[in-house]
């Protein structure tokens, strides 16, 4: 659930972490030793990027505190399937190279699964399972890309 | 006639049996996952570049055009019977297009989306034709102070134009023209922004971006709202053909689209949003029952998918005759050029003449193909709308990390993917429009560079800029573009508060 009020910190957070992000910039372009030899040196956009987002920052904080947001009726999110994709893509990225491809792959298609509201995890592991195992073999051996097999998988590969 | 010939030429590349193969492949596939709700061209094109990277650079891009054009074509199917549509050009066509659907003259909106994408996209590319080589002749005339003032111009309109707030969509410009600061910078060699990671060195990869605003983002969102929402598809009945009545209510609106959709592409003018809305108008204007449109109209899916491909092609000019890309699928295409280490512009043309033609080519080849496809073949492609929502969206994921794991084989990019994900979500909640941020970032170095470029020459004299007249003249459209609407914003707005004032008074 989320009402006007929320949205409105979103709207402030949008604001305040481009201006945060302005602030890094120019901080660590302050901080990096120019290596400038031409008429302008790298750090001049830095500078003119880092400005830009605070300026736009401070346009739509303004915006943010005026009123002006994006639902006026207020819109209603279910955080939990936001939060169960966003746990299977970390769960992916973190597990890719120790399971390898297919099953992390696989656990990711089953979260998704999950967040869109099925429940047949079985069922849905077997798809995914499928799906990235079948890319995997036409990756790996159809086109020449190295999808990793993973530390685990390297176990039950004949030693070299 | 030199253009003819390298035309003809390009014929006898694109016609080969190998690279005719890779053409049929390329529509085909851009078909089915144009199809997929939630999947527009850009992310079709980005999810497809793994698949192009053993091939050698001709056929790859004789692949690219044919998922190009094979992505607008789907786009078109699941806007008008979804009323989904997966990007901004078919918004317009989802209006009657649906409508039409619902009344059970889907058939017949697929149809003139068809025939007119054919008859669009083919007249649109004869105009490529003849318009890249003077486009070409005329960059040779620019210098680095010129492409400055281009590139900002573009980067100005695909801001400006799209979306309803100029500071969001400022803001997402500026966040992609931050996100291409990363990594080393091409002039000093020195590295930007990296904060000690070395996978960072090399820069932010647009495909990535992409490939998270686009299909992590979208995902996330829709995640967010499945359980509220519920969508219909609209089966399709009765006869499959367009009446008379119904042809002669089309080839006028399929022309005019045309019309207005290739030079608009070809400006550097924001894509296909402009032109479609702008269809939309004009066919409600000269409509003998405007009062139709919004319930059905047959012009308003007829004008604006002809404009629509029109464009498509339009936005090829700028981007191959000077490597400017105008709209967020362009900028992909770009990216995959830089993959195969070209750089589209004017040197282009001559050192790569077969690929150049050869894949313009292919266009037509491809429009033909995809005219094949989509007209006896529908039925197939509806059937790819009823795949259930929790298998769609996890395969679109598996396919996004693979597309993003495999571009350089490391994690890192798995790792920003799901940074880049996680704010597109949040833009997306906000209506904050990423397409600006995905220009931003492939542009942004570019500019960078043509900028130091035109310094260098001009020996630190910040006013070649405005000295030259026509890096001026580009310079002062792209302010206007910016503080025009601003400033007609602020007069109603007195003007407004004026006439509140007076009727208080009152």
């Amino acid at each position: 659930m989320t009402t006007g009020r929320s949205l409105r910190i979103g709207e402030a957070l949008l604001g305040g972490g481009l201006f945060a992000l302005g602030a890094l910039i120019a901080v660590e372009t302050m901080l990096t030793p120019s290596a400038g030899r031409g008429v302008v040196g790298p750090a001049l956009f830095p500078y003119l990027i880092a400005a830009g987002l605070m300026l736009v920052a401070l346009s739509l904080l303004r915006e943010a505190f005026a009123g002006h947001i994006a639902h006026d009726a207020g819109l209603e999110l279910d955080l939990r399937a936001v939060v169960l994709v966003a746990a299977g893509l970390a769960a992916q990225f973190l597990l890719i190279e120790y399971l390898g491809w297919i099953p992390s792959a696989a656990l990711l298609f089953v979260a998704v699964a999950r967040a869109f509201g099925n429940r047949r995890y079985l069922l849905n592991a077997v798809f995914g399972l499928v799906l990235a195992g079948g890319t995997f073999a036409v990756f790996n051996y159809g086109l020449d890309l190295n999808l990793p097999i993973g530390t685990v998988g390297e176990w039950f590969l004949p030693a070299e | 006639m030199d253009t003819l010939a390298a035309l003809g030429h390009g014929f006898l590349v694109a016609l080969t049996p190998y690279n005719l193969l890779w053409s049929a492949i390329g529509v085909t596939v851009g078909t089915a996952v144009g199809v997929l709700p939630g999947i527009g061209p850009a992310l079709t094109v980005a999810l497809l570049l793994p698949v192009t990277y053993h091939l050698e650079p001709t056929s790859a891009f004789i692949m690219f055009a044919g998922i190009y054009y094979g992505a607008m074509y789907g786009g078109s199917t699941t806007s008008i019977l979804l009323n989904a549509p997966g990007e901004s050009g078919s918004i317009v066509t989802a209006i009657d297009g649906h409508a039409m659907a619902k009344q059970g003259r889907g058939a017949q909106a697929l149809a003139t989306a068809a025939i007119g994408s054919f008859i669009a996209g083919t007249i649109a590319t004869a105009a490529l034709t003849f318009v890249a080589p003077l486009m070409v002749k005329m960059a040779l005339l620019f210098g680095p102070a010129e492409y400055f003032a281009l590139m900002v111009l573009a980067l100005t309109t695909v801001t400006a134009v799209l979306g309803n707030s100029l500071a969001r969509g400022l803001g997402s410009l500026f966040l992609g023209l931050a996100l291409g600061l990363v990594g080393i910078d091409m002039q000093t060699g020195q590295a930007r922004l990296a904060f000690g990671v070395p996978e960072l060195l090399d820069g932010i990869d647009t495909v990535v971006v992409a490939v998270g605003l686009f299909a992590v983002g979208e995902t996330l969102y829709v995640a967010s709202r499945f359980r509220f929402e519920r969508e219909e598809v609209y089966a399709l009945k009765g006869s499959k053909w367009m009446s008379r009545e119904d042809w002669s209510r089309s080839w006028k609106p399929w022309l005019r689209g045309t019309l207005l959709g290739f030079p608009i592409g070809a400006l550097p003018a924001g894509g296909s949003e402009i032109p479609t809305f702008l269809s939309y108008l004009v066919e409600k204007r000269l409509a003998k029952k405007p009062e139709e449109f919004g319930h059905g109209a047959i012009e308003a899916v007829a004008g604006p998918e002809a404009a629509n491909n029109a464009s498509a092609a339009g936005v090829l000019a700028p981007l191959l005759s000077l490597g400017l890309p105008t709209s967020a699928t362009a900028a992909i295409m770009l990216a995959a050029f830089q993959q195969y280490g070209l750089q589209p512009g004017p040197t282009l043309f001559d050192s790569n003449p077969e690929l150049v033609w050869g894949m313009i080519a292919s266009l037509y080849v491809g429009n033909v193909l995809l005219l094949l496809l989509n007209l006896p073949l529908v039925g197939m492609w509806v059937k790819l709308l009823v795949i259930p929502r929790p298998w769609l969206y996890a395969g679109i994921l598996v396919f996004s990390t693979l597309g993003a794991y495999t571009l350089n084989n490391n994690v890192v990019d798995l790792v920003i993917l799901w940074v880049i994900g996680l704010v597109g979500f949040g833009m997306r909640v906000l209506n904050v429009p990423v397409a600006p941020c995905v220009v931003g970032l492939i542009l942004g170095p570019l500019a960078e560079q043509q900028f130091r470029r035109a310094l260098a020459i001009s020996q630190g004299d910040a006013t070649v800029f405005i000295t030259h007249p026509i890096s001026a003249a580009l310079l002062a459209i792209a302010v206007l573009l910016v503080v025009g609407p601003l400033v007609m914003r602020r007069r109603s707005r007195t003007a407004a508060s004026d006439h509140a004032g007076k009727t208080s008074a009152v």
